[in-house]
């Protein structure tokens, strides 16, 4: 009987025309053990990526509350937003977030995701090493979450690219170099590389004729193209590797350009209230998308409110009134996507993860003890003007992750922040390289993956010592 | 020479070594490998095998010595013999047998790691691979040449496959060579007149001619050689570092020495000890924050110099004694000390050691760096070792990337680590000799390998994966196209190459002993002081007119603090730096008629003087020129524009006031010789070769067809074509857009017919006439009236051909 794995392989090479490279090679051992892969819970990933840093206080771990007032003593306050009861008995998260808040009891938190002090923040920075599980600069290009995935699991469905990212712009941004540095496949290569799409209500543009070319002329093309390549005579090089691989890739893409699956990248096709529900804005429609492409048998879908310098969660003032915003932009597209998965019975093998670079703090920047510079001017002690009012500072040391379905326990809160600053985790502090070791267990993935490159060994997860939460899977 | 190549990878990695995460177990490669090495390995590891007991292998460390007892029992450290041995009172029993016994922490490391029952990385052996090149380069006696083909690479490769038993492939057909040796030497597809007059030529040194005229296109050969090197030093236009100033270009510097073929010796030199121009190299990438002791500018200095120039990997070495050769920590940091202006002290897996770097270099053999000089001496004195002529890794490693890029395949492969065995050492050492003895000249290199017949031999097809162990050389490989010479052949088809460059680059030769143009601009402010409050913002403006089109502009400016200058509501250049002007070419942003320079200024939030200075330099259509340059016809306002430079219809300042030309102008000298020196551009030709893809910033096509972002040294590009880059071959539309336009311009240029268009595209894109079956193939797809869309798909259709896209 053909396994899983077996399975899987095969769909990656149909899918893929050039796994076997000779670097990187997959290692089948590490030096304490032979790798085994654990049994997958999941087998699509949905990364809702708060993009700037969100605010654990003010979203999914609520702390003690006072609305503002001019003078308003900032010991008095930790969280700007009261909290709310949600569909975990006991569990509140903060208001503005009530369609979550419902569909909560699919979910676990982890309210103790802890990153690295980095000794000044550079949010590009903290996005590179929680999106690949390394601290830049490195000697190698690191591959991505996704790419991980892409390279380990291949797509669900051969004709799909397996790793879709959507919402980030790359160009014309703050910090994009430094975006696009762990935007990539690294060292695995661009195969398994990202399809960036970076606005969800143009997604169909990627995966259609380029803009002026009807769909008849362009299939004509790539018929003649065949006819031309048949009658060349390069072709009695007919078994000569690189020739075949480069007609084995125009082959693949014009498979998917051709294909049913190519509508999954058209959200226009939803009916006209589906679309309106999930449009809040391009994150919501990137919701709307990434669900249509898990459907279609996408494997590593990120989804992001988009890192922009100091827009969207990068708060460095008035806080209060845009995290506001922000919980609008974020709370029904999330929960409907939670909703729509399950009704499509999807949601059990599909994980969502909502997660952040790092949390943020009124007072501390970095973490206590750090000796990262103050980015924001707001005060720190009392609070005169209504633009003060909000999580100014970066704040590393305790952060929320919310995971959806895929395997985890419904309705089940691991770890926990002190109640009173800092805001540390006090219990279960859950790292990076932990929390994706997380992942890729669920994915069924082992965190000790890995990969020969310039002759010595990558690991999935940091020296593959990340350690999976066994206690949030069901 | 057999290598025994037992060391094999482990956790080794100074990326890996991080001491946030606490090691749960034991961790053979970080806990226990080191200790081995540094108390038992001087008897008991490689060659060593004390008392019969060899501790290379975990078998050999089980098997125990001479006395027959096992070295240890699994799971058992209380029961192991070498336990036992460390820890004995007896001095004739206890290990090591000289010096201190074990810390009581050693000795705890090995009790758990054998408790824990001994993990040992698999293949891991103590043994070194045996293999090393000799520092000094061999002397070579060439086999004697056979039927004529005296070139020094044929008489060793000739040898070499007479012993293979390989047979000697034919000589690739004059199509294929032309095609071939212009796109590895000049980045370009060769005109299609100059096919067929290559073809034609029966003179029997045509091919050595045709290497020397395209190594003596001088600008054509460095900006397609820019590649290469900006891949190997992580030179780029932009990228990380560049936002917070941790980074720096050396484009002007690389762009003319490569125009210029410096010898390769002070080439080296002047990246090891830089002028002000090529540091970018030895600055490496300042992170803001901190960051892994293994990746701090000195270290990343040791890396670079060791990878790029020497094919050393010190990477690993950056972290702890490398396991995978022979370099150590000590060696790696004592490299980087030499860049160093604070003392450098040992990091061991980002953890401080307490031993403080000696400025040393690797090869001490050859002479020392005095570790009392000034940094800038020992960088002097790093770059007088490298370059010496008794240096055998310079000249291998460069010669051997050459070979990479002009054969498919190094000689030592992969081409980053030279301690693997070529399947040539005397290719690799004749080579290298061939560079020192030709004063370090690379393009005689160039030459050398591009007149032999092993290089001009037609590629065989290679079938299966390329496999990594028992390479024997066949022959020249195919290769794909990088991204930019695919770009550059679209663009040349196309007629679509952008109108400037983003790199800065001279891309012309000035009138002989011409190095700068007197600048006649002036420094002027709103008052003769140029006293300014702190923050103060002033908009100049200056208007002219053209009496033709520009055929040439080029504008040079400074301003202090800063300026933006808008040429007819564009935003033209920024000055944010006076003692660095900026240049922009302009030309596209001028017409026939009015113009209008309008400058938007500020002075700093310290205060203090406030000026700004502009030279534009203009040709025009009717062979004039036209120099503009701030003086007092200038006029100012306190008014600020839109973000286009422009006023509000309505709302245009009435109180312009002349600028005035400030009295101390050499406040300001000490960026004016830089002026001068980027007036220079504005002498090119009317006409300047087409813009080349290593000249602009990488697009997302170019990333996606394997251009790096260059955060990392990069020595070798994908060979293969993926499924995601194929769907931006087929679909992306800047590409698209580019053959739309070059479907209309070859319709103009060489239809009506198919039949000509077809003959066009086939020899313009592949040198060659197109077969009656791809001429039918062609010609329906272009239809009976080919219009430009049919061209367009027609030109697609053959740029994706394998045969297009890979160099044979």
């Amino acid at each position: 009987m053909k396994t899983r794995r077996d399975l899987l392989k095969s769909l990656a090479a149909a899918a893929t025309a050039t796994m076997a490279l000779p670097e990187p090679r997959a290692r089948a051992s590490t030096s304490t053990a032979t790798i085994v892969h654990p049994a997958a819970k999941a087998d699509a990933i949905i990364v809702l990526w708060m993009a700037g840093g969100m605010a654990a206080p003010d979203t999914f771990d609520p702390k003690k509350h006072k609305p503002f007032e001019p003078g308003l003593a900032v010991a008095d306050v930790i969280s700007t937003f009261p909290s709310i009861p949600t569909a975990i008995d006991g569990v509140r998260i903060c208001d503005g977030l009530p369609e979550i808040a419902q569909v909560l009891d699919r979910a676990t938190l982890v309210r103790s995701h802890v990153q690295p002090d980095l000794g000044s923040i550079l949010h590009s920075r903290h996005q590179y090493h929680w999106h690949t599980g390394y601290v830049p600069p490195q000697t190698v290009a690191c591959p991505h979450l996704g790419a991980w995935m892409s390279r380990v699991l291949g797509p669900r469905n051969p004709v799909m690219p397996a790793f879709v990212n959507i919402g980030q712009r790359l160009e014309g941004i703050g910090e994009n170099e430094e975006i696009k540095a762990f935007t990539t496949a690294g060292f695995f290569g661009s195969e398994f590389g990202p399809m960036n799409l970076p606005y969800p209500e143009q997604a169909a543009v990627a995966v259609r004729p380029p803009r002026g070319m009807e769909p008849g002329r362009f299939t004509n093309r790539y018929e003649h193209f065949k006819k031309l390549v048949k009658a060349s005579p390069a072709s009695a090089f007919t078994s000569d590797y690189h020739q075949e691989s480069m007609l084995r890739s125009l082959e693949n893409a014009h498979r998917l350009l051709g294909a049913k699956e190519k509508n999954a990248f058209d959200i226009t096709l939803e009916p006209k209230e589906v679309q309106e529900h999930y449009d809040t804005g391009r994150f919501g429609r990137g919701c709307l998308l990434a669900r249509r492409l898990v459907e279609q048998g996408a494997r590593y879908v990120e989804v992001t409110t988009e890192y922009i310098p100091f827009v969207h969660w990068d708060t460095h003032e008035r806080g209060h009134e845009r995290v506001a915003k922000l919980h609008q932009e974020i709370d029904r597209p999330i929960a409907t996507l939670i909703r729509d998965l399950e009704a499509r019975r999807l949601l059990d093998r599909t994980l969502v993860v909502i997660a952040s670079e790092f949390s943020r703090d009124m007072i501390t920047e970095g973490q206590p003890g750090s000796t990262a510079t103050d980015q924001a001017s707001s005060p720190k002690d009392f609070l005169l003007k209504p633009e003060h009012y909000g999580q100014h500072r970066h704040f590393t040391g305790g952060s929320t992750v919310v995971m959806f379905g895929g395997g985890v326990k419904p309705g089940f809160v691991y770890g926990k922040t002190a109640d009173e600053r800092p805001c540390i985790a006090i219990e279960n502090p859950v790292t990076v390289s932990d929390l994706h070791a997380t992942l890729f267990t669920a994915m069924g993935i082992s965190p000790k993956t890995v990969y020969e490159i310039e002759n010595r060994p990558f690991y999935a997860t940091e020296d593959g010592n990340g350690k999976a939460v066994h206690a949030i899977f069901a | 020479m057999k290598t025994t190549n037992h060391v094999s990878a482990l956790a080794s990695w100074a990326v890996l070594c991080i001491p946030a995460i606490p090691a749960l177990a034991i961790d053979f490669a970080h806990d226990i490998v080191p200790l081995m090495k540094k108390h038992c390995g001087e008897c008991h590891t490689g060659d060593a095998r004390q008392g019969g007991f060899s501790m290379n292998t975990r078998e050999d460390l089980l098997a125990g010595g001479d006395s027959g007892t096992p070295g240890f029992v699994e799971g058992d450290a209380v029961k192991s013999e070498i336990i036992a041995r460390i820890t004995s009172d007896d001095p004739d029993d206890r290990m090591p047998s000289e010096g201190d016994p074990l810390p009581p922490e050693a000795i705890a490391l090995l009790k758990q790691w054998i408790d824990d029952k001994a993990p040992w990385e698999p293949g891991f052996a103590f043994q070194r691979t045996t293999w090393e090149p000799p520092l000094r380069l061999r002397e070579v006696t060439l086999p004697p040449p056979e039927g004529g083909r005296i070139n020094p690479v044929d008489r060793l490769v000739d040898f070499y496959w007479q012993k293979q038993g390989v047979p000697r492939p034919p000589r690739s057909d004059d199509r294929t060579f032309i095609r071939r040796v212009s796109l590895d030497l000049v980045g370009l597809l060769p005109t299609p007149e100059r096919v067929e007059a290559f073809v034609a030529d029966s003179a029997p040194d045509k091919r050595a001619r045709l290497v020397r005229e395209l190594l003596d296109d001088r600008f054509a050969y460095a900006e397609h050689w820019m590649t290469f090197w900006n891949d190997l030093l992580r030179n780029d236009y932009t990228g990380t570092g560049f936002i917070t100033g941790g980074r720096r270009q050396i484009t002007a510097w690389l762009h003319r020495a490569l125009v210029h073929n410096k010898p390769f010796d002070r080439f080296v030199s002047e990246l090891i000890a830089p002028t002000d121009e090529s540091r970018g190299f030895m600055d490496g990438i300042v992170w803001r924050g901190t960051v892994n002791a293994s990746q701090t500018v000195p270290i990343q200095f040791a890396q670079n110099v060791g990878q790029t120039f020497l094919g050393i990997n010190l990477k690993c070495a950056s972290c702890h004694d490398s396991f995978v050769d022979r370099w150590t920590l000590k060696q790696t940091y004592d490299l980087a000390a030499i860049s160093s202006a604070a003392p450098l002290e040992l990091h061991r897996c980002d953890k401080a050691t307490g031993t403080q770097a000696t400025p040393a270099w690797l090869f001490e053999e050859l002479g020392e760096v005095d570790p009392a000089a000034p940094p800038s001496q020992r960088l002097e004195q790093l770059a007088a070792l490298m370059t010496k002529p008794d240096n055998g890794w310079l000249s291998r490693n460069l010669v051997n990337r050459l070979w990479h890029r002009l054969i498919g395949r190094g000689l030592v492969h992969p081409v980053d680590s030279l301690r693997l065995p070529p399947w040539s050492e005397d290719l690799l050492d004749v080579l290298a000799a061939d560079l020192v003895k030709a004063h370090w000249d690379v393009k005689h290199v160039l030459e050398t390998i591009c007149t032999s017949e092993t290089y001009g031999a037609a590629t065989p097809a290679v079938t299966g994966q390329p496999q990594g162990t028992g390479y024997v050389f066949r022959g020249p490989l195919p290769r794909r196209m990088t991204a930019e010479q695919f770009t550059d052949a679209v663009w040349q088809l196309t007629s679509t190459a952008p109108p400037k460059p983003d790199a800065e680059v001279l891309r012309f030769d000035p009138p002989a002993g011409t190095d700068a143009v007197q600048p006649v601009g002036a420094w002027i402010w709103s008052n003769d002081l140029a006293a300014s409050p702190p923050g103060e913002r002033l908009t100049f403006r200056k208007s002219f007119d053209l009496p033709a089109e520009a055929v040439h502009g080029v504008a040079v400016f400074a301003a202090d603090n800063e300026a933006t200058v808008f040429v007819n509501g564009k935003p033209a250049t920024k000055s944010t730096d006076w003692t660095q002007p900026v240049m922009e070419l302009v030309t596209s942003d001028l017409r026939k008629g009015a113009n209008e320079i309008v400058v938007t200024a500020a002075n700093g939030a310290a205060g203090g003087p406030a000026a700004l200075c502009i030279e534009l330099r203009v040709k025009t259509a009717d062979g004039g020129t036209l120099t503009i340059a701030t003086d007092g016809s200038w006029q100012w306002t306190t008014a600020q524009p839109d973000g286009r430079g422009a006023f509000k219809k309505g709302q245009e300042p009435t109180d312009w006031a002349p600028a005035v030309v400030v009295k101390t102008q050499s406040t300001w000298h000490a960026g004016m010789a830089d002026f001068a020196a980027k007036l220079l551009y504005a002498l090119a030709p009317d006409t300047l070769p087409m813009v080349r893809a290593v000249l602009v910033k990488g697009t997302a096509l170019m990333a996606a067809l394997g251009r790096p972002n260059r955060d990392q040294v990069v020595t070798s590009r994908p060979n293969d074509l993926t499924t995601l880059e194929a769907i931006q071959l087929a679909n992306e539309q800047s590409l698209a857009d580019e053959f739309s336009r070059g479907g209309a311009a070859i319709l103009q240029a060489h239809g009506p017919t198919a039949d000509a268009i077809v003959a066009w595209i086939y020899a313009a894109a592949l040198g060659r006439k197109p077969t009656p079956e791809e001429a039918q193939a062609a010609r329906d797809l272009l239809g009976e009236t080919p219009s430009k869309d049919s061209v367009a798909d027609c030109l697609w259709a053959i740029v994706m051909l394998p045969e297009f896209q890979l160099i044979r």
